[in-house]
């Protein structure tokens, strides 16, 4: 190295305006004794940080951008965030991050982050409506809500008050619900069911498993994902990347989905489906597998006498007379011939009864047409698929399930797993090994006859009615129907809701049908938003709360699970808060209590004081901050705690709190496969085919409302009647839009880069947009295949108007072979007509950059499970030249 | 000491095309937001539904006959003795032949001071949300998340009047440490090292896989390799 070129650096690098912050200091070259540059430092003038390296330190927290809620450090450098990595010790995702950690940078420094409370003073509410916010102190914030809540409950309407929880930490058993409770409220309203409730319904129904699956990607020999796209999305992300390449030369990978996605790109296959036809292409593949004799025997088991009777049209007597010596075996040595069960299943039930009811008839010739796959790529698929065997993943996603009858599809292609054998099976699709924390104490000592009354109310969101029957878990009513509020507040029914306090959530623009939302919001008496950004909903609010940044800036804990560990991380303050903010699930409750005790009603607080004390020193709480730190520390107690009964035993043994602080995670032992065989939480103990468990379910339902299982079907808008509601079978897709006035099926897709809603305000996001296959940066392009766009006389890049039956949205055409003829896509994210000045075209007349999609997509349902559908093609739409 | 000659393998099997690496460079090098050191092509082709998309990253390419230095009439655009393709920017005059002679477009001119955003006083909502300087006076520096770091061998961040480019983290490869967009990537795509070195990990890689480079009639010979496939032939 010649000297001078590594001399660049003392040329002053900031600017004159800069320089009353900063200063170069040390600007000399150091040369350190191998001849390399020691690092320089640019210091604060600020005395107190100078004593920080340049390299900073790597603080443990966790990234919730996505649901893979990763562990990740940041490093940070005199009290500032720089940079981010994967925490090294993090089984699940093996010390990688994906694109979103990175981003969140500019996240925490947004310019145009809330900077501490703000009031309305403008009691019009309407999307072109100056709020005129004026600044507020937290002390008044708080007695300003406490005196809402404790009108409420004087007039006797507690339960017209309502938390909407968005993205949330563990602690949100604090402001969710017990605070909610002890108010004596029912309405604890979770986003979970626009997120992805019917695809836990396809996992419960067959195998008693209400949540997300692992994939056991390192062992798998072929993966099929339904609309998943794991390299970009949901929900083990950097893991999913990391192991990729090595996934490519061990297994095949097929990826359904009408758009050329991410992991399209990368995979074997790509069958570009008709959207909302999955259940059409799930039942012609398990045609085929049992036609061509694929299945897996050892799971699934086999005829008596192995002579294969699926033959396709034919119908199978499930008991026959059967003479051979295999039979005889299979029938204690009786001689004569007498009626034996034909099929002897193992570990799975009704597979007879879901080939005669539903899949004799679904040869691939029969779905080609409906689904848009040609017959001889769905024998090829599933013939390759069912090849792997046991280490064969069906990898359901959202995509393929999220529809108005959508739920049949999601049992349909978790079936797969069970035709194959890969259920819990090693190469598989597993569930998740044991975690050791905890939630709240019991509050029920707590409840006054205030909060008794309130709490016998029903909710608000109508779950439970014969149209919605919400079966979470196997019992009916028991799921969230999120986008539902905004109908049954704008019809009073059940009721009107008052008051709103909604955290980290968006249902102003993350909800279909988002313009029901803004007359329901304008119409609503007292909303708090508690965001980092003025986002749409904030427009409505009448007291907004500076939220925390969930990465930087505040406490909490998450459990997830990638690569068959389950894990617990922290959310840690890593940085002084940008701005005045209090941790939302447990200050702000806490800081309400001390108000609303106050004002007379004490019980809140004296349950957070009397039921919490810290697990090291034994002292109950004496502020929000102490509060905060109480729980967090009892619920993880098990991670860190040694005399805890449960130290140790499931997963990484951390010596005390502050070790578990540094680390950032706790692991929990490898999972282990094949626990759950025979012992599957379903009503038979089997992988259902014929589900047992769903016939329950329904006629629970039906019984309560006193109506036939049909008549149910019918009230959730599916066709089928009889027996063929209790195992996957074919539902054609419901859209709304008469095809000849709205001749395409709008659909909708996830960008790598978005951090559920809340990135668009990133230049970052808007720089590198175009890793999305087929996107544009600094754009939100509608994609349509380019004979289309021929065909109606447009041209790539002109500006389309795009109608639905709703709404209308103008956005940039972009010509794209990676979509089908007759559909149209665009990436969910952007739209945004709030948030901020880069998500926006013009923040003050709020214009958005592109469409929010969910001003076209129709406020609909998959019903049994609560579902918002939002996919599967459900509007059509026309399009324009603008 | 033999001497070096640092090159980058990209493994395209194993790239996913989730751009952390164009990101994670922004953050280590301070670099403006339309300035892309880090980079891709991405191309879909064919037609429905034999349609195929590959994401190339790209990067300055440390050419061995670099044009940009050849055509540098102030010496400020160099070859490091370790192969790279470094750039001085007290002696850059902003005169851009660098950026012309360059067929990778991986140049670019500061004709403003960057990071403009951060210097604004203006806010969305006045009174209820911050300013870009506020925010940056909260945290206390001109660019909030400025690393100090990239200032001991190039401007932390580059002034107005001068261009700018990938320095293959030379800053951190100094301290024994491979470059930003190596450590980000969560593929594990990225091969740093010492071609002189057959044990390094490129070295490694180009012994076992046949290697291409981008325009490589331009005779400029890049020290930035790919290998295999991005998706299916």
């Amino acid at each position: 190295m010649t000297a001078s070129p590594m001399t660049a650096h003392i040329k002053p690098v900031i600017d004159a305006s800069r320089r009353s912050v900063l200063k170069a200091a040390g600007t000399a070259l150091v040369a350190s004794a191998n001849g390399l540059p020691a690092l320089s430092l640019l210091t604060p003038t600020d005395a107190n940080a100078s004593k920080a390296p340049a390299t900073g330190t790597w603080v443990a927290t966790t990234c919730q951008g996505c649901t893979s809620w990763c562990p990740v450090q940041v490093r940070v450098v005199d009290g500032r965030a720089i940079h981010l990595r994967g925490n090294p010790e993090a089984k699940g995702n093996h010390g990688k991050i994906c694109p979103r950690p990175h981003l969140a940078l500019q996240q925490v420094y947004d310019p145009d982050r809330v900077r501490q409370p703000l009031k309305r003073t403008n009691p019009k509410k309407g999307r072109n409506e100056d709020p005129g916010f004026v600044p507020i102190s937290w002390d008044e914030a708080m007695a300003t809500i406490a005196d809402r809540i404790m009108e409420l409950r004087r007039n006797g309407e507690i339960h017209k008050y309502a938390i909407f929880r968005g993205r949330y930490t563990a602690l949100n058993d604090i402001l969710y619900d017990k605070f909610t409770k002890l108010l004596g409220s029912p309405n604890n309203i979770s986003h979970s069911s626009i997120c992805a409730e019917a695809e836990k319904f396809g996992a419960f129904y067959t195998e008693g498993y209400w949540n997300y699956r692992d994939y056991d990607l390192e062992e798998a020999r072929y993966i099929l994902c339904w609309g998943a796209d794991p390299l970009a999305s949901n929900r083990m992300v950097p893991h999913a990347i990391n192991f990729w390449g090595g996934v490519r030369d061990r297994a095949k990978i097929a990826v359904i989905d009408p758009r050329l996605s991410a992991t399209a790109a990368k995979a074997d296959e790509w069958l570009p489906i008709i959207p909302g036809e999955d259940g059409a292409l799930a039942l012609a593949m398990a045609h085929v597998i049992l036609v061509e004799g694929a299945w897996n025997k050892s799971f699934v088991g086999d005829f008596v006498d192995g002579k294969n009777r699926f033959v396709p049209g034919q119908e199978i007597q499930p008991l026959q007379t059967l003479a051979s010596a295999a039979a005889a075996t299979a029938t204690n040595g009786a001689r004569d011939p007498v009626l034996v069960p034909v099929f002897a299943e193992k570990h799975t039930h009704g597979l007879l009864a879901w080939w005669n009811l539903e899949l004799k008839d679904r040869t691939p010739e029969w779905a080609e047409p409906i689904c848009g796959i040609p017959a001889a790529q769905i024998r090829r698929v599933a013939l390759d698929f069912a090849a792997a065997g046991s280490r064969a993943i069906s990898w359901l996603s959202p995509g393929a399930c999220m529809q108005v009858r959508g739920a049949y599809a999601a049992m349909a292609a978790h079936a797969l797993n069970g035709l194959v054998g890969s259920v819990d099976a090693r190469g598989g699709v597993v569930t998740h090994a044991p975690t050791v924390t905890r939630s709240a104490p019991a509050h029920d000592a707590y409840l006054d006859d205030i909060a008794k009354e309130g709490l016998k109310r029903p909710k608000i969101d109508q779950r439970g009615r014969l149209e919605f029957p919400a079966m979470a878990s196997g019992r009916p009513g028991s799921g969230v129907l999120t986008n539902r509020v905004a109908d049954a507040m704008l019809a009073k029914d059940p009721y009107d809701l008052k008051m709103i306090i909604a955290y980290w959530s968006n249902f102003a623009f993350s909800c279909t049908g988002a313009q029901r939302w803004e007359e329901a919001l304008s119409k609503l008496p007292f909303l708090v938003h508690i965001t980092t950004n003025a986002s749409e909903t904030t427009m409505f609010a009448d007291i907004v709360l500076p939220a925390p940044h969930q990465l930087f800036e505040r406490w909490g804990y998450v459990n997830n699970k990638q690569n068959l560990h389950s894990y617990t991380t922290l959310n840690v303050p890593v940085i002084k808060p940008v701005a005045d903010v209090r941790n939302e699930e447990t200050e702000v409750p806490w800081l309400l209590a001390e108000k609303l005790a106050e004002r007379g009603f004490d019980l809140p607080l004296r349950y957070f004081k009397e039921m919490f004390k810290d697990p090291e020193t034994g002292q109950a709480p004496t502020n929000a901050q102490e509060f905060t730190l109480c729980h967090l520390k009892t619920s993880t107690r098990a991670c860190w705690d040694k005399t805890d009964p449960n130290w140790g035993k499931y997963g990484d043994a951390i010596d005390g709190w502050e070790a578990f602080v540094r680390r950032g995670v706790w692991n929990s032992k490898r999972f282990t496969y094949g626990q759950r065989v025979d012992r599957f939480p379903t009503v038979t103990k089997k992988f259902e085919f014929y589900s047992s468990t769903l016939k329950k379910a329904l006629e629970e339902h039906a019984a309560k409302h006193k109506v036939t299982v049909d008549e149910v079907m019918e009230a959730t808008k599916y066709v089928c009647r009889g027996e063929l509601a209790f195992v996957p079978h074919f539902e054609p897709a419901l859209r709304h839009g008469d095809p000849q006035e709205f001749p395409f099926i709008f659909f909708e897709h996830r960008s790598r880069l978005n951090r559920e809603g809340r990135s668009q305000n990133c230049t970052w996001y808007q720089a590198h947009k175009n890793c999305d296959p087929g996107d544009e940066n600094w754009d939100d392009v509608l994609k349509m295949n380019p004979a289309d766009v021929a065909r109606l006389g447009l041209r790539n890049g002109d500006l389309v108007r795009v109608t639905s039956v709703q709404g209308s949205i103008v956005v940039r055409l972009k010509a794209w072979e990676g979509v089908r003829p007759g559909t149209v896509a665009k990436c969910y994210g952007q739209g945004h007509w709030a948030y901020g000045r880069v998500a926006t075209k013009d923040f003050a007349r709020r214009l958005p950059r592109g469409g929010n999609n969910n001003e076209l997509l129709v406020a609909d349902y998959e019903r049994l499970s609560g579902s918002t559908a939002r996919h599967g093609g459900l509007t059509r739409v026309r399009v324009e030249r603008a | 000491m033999a001497k070096k000659r640092y090159a980058m393998v990209i493994d395209l099997h194993r790239c996913v095309g989730c751009a952390a690496c164009d990101i994670a460079c922004k953050a280590e090098n301070n670099v403006p937001v339309e300035f892309h050191w880090s980079n891709h092509i991405v191309e879909t082709r064919g037609t429905f539904p034999n349609t195929t998309f590959r994401y190339i990253p790209t990067l300055c390419n440390h050419c061995e006959n670099a044009p940009c230095v050849t055509n540098c009439p102030t010496t400020a655009m160099y070859k490091a003795e370790n192969g790279m393709t470094l750039h001085d920017a007290n002696k850059c005059i902003g005169c851009r032949l660098c950026q012309l002679a360059c067929p990778y477009g991986v140049i670019f001119f500061n004709k403003e001071t960057p990071h403009a955003n951060y210097r604004d006083s203006q806010a969305a909502i006045p009174g209820a949300t911050f300013s870009g300087r506020e925010v940056a006076e909260r945290a206390g520096a001109p660019l909030p998340y400025y690393n100090p770091a990239r200032a001991a061998t190039y401007p932390g961040v580059r002034p107005r009047g001068v261009v700018e480019k990938c320095t293959f983290c030379d800053h951190k490869v100094a301290v024994g440490e491979e470059p930003a967009c190596v450590t980000a990537c969560p593929a594990d795509a990225r091969l740093f090292g010492d071609l002189n070195d057959p044990e390094s990990k490129p070295a490694q890689a180009l012994a076992r896989h046949r290697p291409r480079v981008l325009q490589r009639d331009k005779g400029t010979q890049p020290h930035v390799f790919y290998i295999r496939e991005y998706g299916k032939a």
